[in-house]
């Protein structure tokens, strides 16, 4: 089960509304490699996991990844709060604007609503594996691009954190990788899924 | 800043992990990272995203770590934020017994942490609101707004 505690796992302070960026961020909530779609796959991908090692780490990141949708919703609604008229009418924003007001909606900052299309759980641990380890890195490549996007210094300290944490999610999912490929037939890890085929 | 709490006879330089020879073909390969490997402290693995100084891989338009506020949810944060790190750590090295002690450490100081803010602040979970002489949880703000007046926080 979850429980919930009352805390950010790292502080979003932003100072200045900018519904410029928050329309570039919201990405990070619902979009293609975003931290909705990072809980929802991991999390997703446990039950079908043979060893213990992964069933943990997939608990420990989905649910870590959980606590980073909460910063990335955060920061989307610091940067729209008291938002004036003009403010809304920013390029872009509008848009939004007119579907959500300033609530906070998971979707892609192309438009495109969240969609489980974009991850996958395949019931199969190398599979699964290299998807995690492709998915940690399309969202580093993201928050790449949130940084050459902003120049909102509140905002990057959070961004420089959150990509941080994609490369360690990527060190850890390579070990497990490993760690799953010792346990499996060591002359060809692809001759059986371990957790579907009898042996 | 950080100390190299660790055994001295590790193979390779911290950034670098261990791979097999002749590793078989078609599985792809991530290093493993050593053990004893260096350790920031708790303040400045939560300003760079990760305990480990050898794992701390920025991008070139934001290459420093955050300024963090010096605030009681902030030192809570850096406590908890080890023991989140050091978790995913012992995932994939759960044999690391100075890791472990590590780990009990930590979560003995978050622990105490957690008390020290919730005396100050309020509970952190629907369960502590339990201690309180009368029901505290729905007190703003919450995580997610920005609290010019609670800046101390």
């Amino acid at each position: 089960m979850f429980i919930y505690e009352k805390k950010l796992q790292y502080p979003v302070k932003i100072k200045n509304t900018n519904p410029k960026l928050a329309n570039i961020i919201i990405s990070q909530y619902g979009g293609p490699d975003g931290e909705l779609g990072a809980s929802l796959r991991y999390l997703s991908q446990r039950y079908a996991m043979p060893y213990p090692e992964l069933k943990g780490l997939l608990t420990d990141i989905g649910t870590e990844e959980l606590g980073h949708l909460e910063m990335i919703g955060a920061i989307v609604h610091q940067l729209t709060r008291n938002l004036t008229e003009d403010q809304i009418k920013t390029a872009g924003f509008d848009a939004y604007f007119v579907d959500h007001t300033t609530g906070v909606y998971p979707t892609a900052a192309s438009g495109w609503p969240y969609s489980a299309a974009s991850m996958q759980v395949k019931g199969d641990v190398i599979a699964d594996l290299a998807e995690d380890m492709g998915a940690e890195q399309k969202a580093r490549v993201t928050y790449d691009n949130i940084l050459r996007l902003s120049d909102d210094p509140d905002v990057n300290d959070v961004i420089r954190f959150l990509r941080e944490r994609e490369v360690v999610h990527f060190q850890r999912f390579g070990e497990a990788m490993r760690l799953a490929k010792d346990k499996m037939d060591q002359k060809n890890v692809y001759y059986i899924n371990p957790v579907f085929d009898k042996k | 800043m950080y100390s190299d709490n660790g055994p001295t006879s590790r193979p390779c330089p911290d950034a670098n992990g261990l791979m097999p020879s002749c590793a078989p073909l078609a599985v792809p390969y991530v290093p493993f990272q050593q053990e004893g490997s260096q350790k920031y402290d708790q303040t400045e693995a939560l300003a760079n995203g990760t305990l480990f100084p050898g794992l701390n891989l920025p991008f070139h338009v934001k290459v420093k770590g955050g300024d963090l506020p010096r605030t009681a949810s902030a030192e809570l944060q850096a406590l908890q934020f080890v023991l989140v790190e050091l978790g995913l750590y012992l995932d994939t090295h759960q044999d690391d017994q100075e890791a472990f002690e590590l780990f009990q450490k930590y979560a003995a100081l978050a622990e105490e942490g957690k008390r020290r803010y919730e005396a100050m602040y309020g509970p952190l979970t629907q369960r502590a609101a339990a201690m309180d002489a009368s029901y505290q949880w729905l007190n703003d703000p919450w995580p997610w707004e920005y609290d010019q007046k609670g800046a101390g926080k």
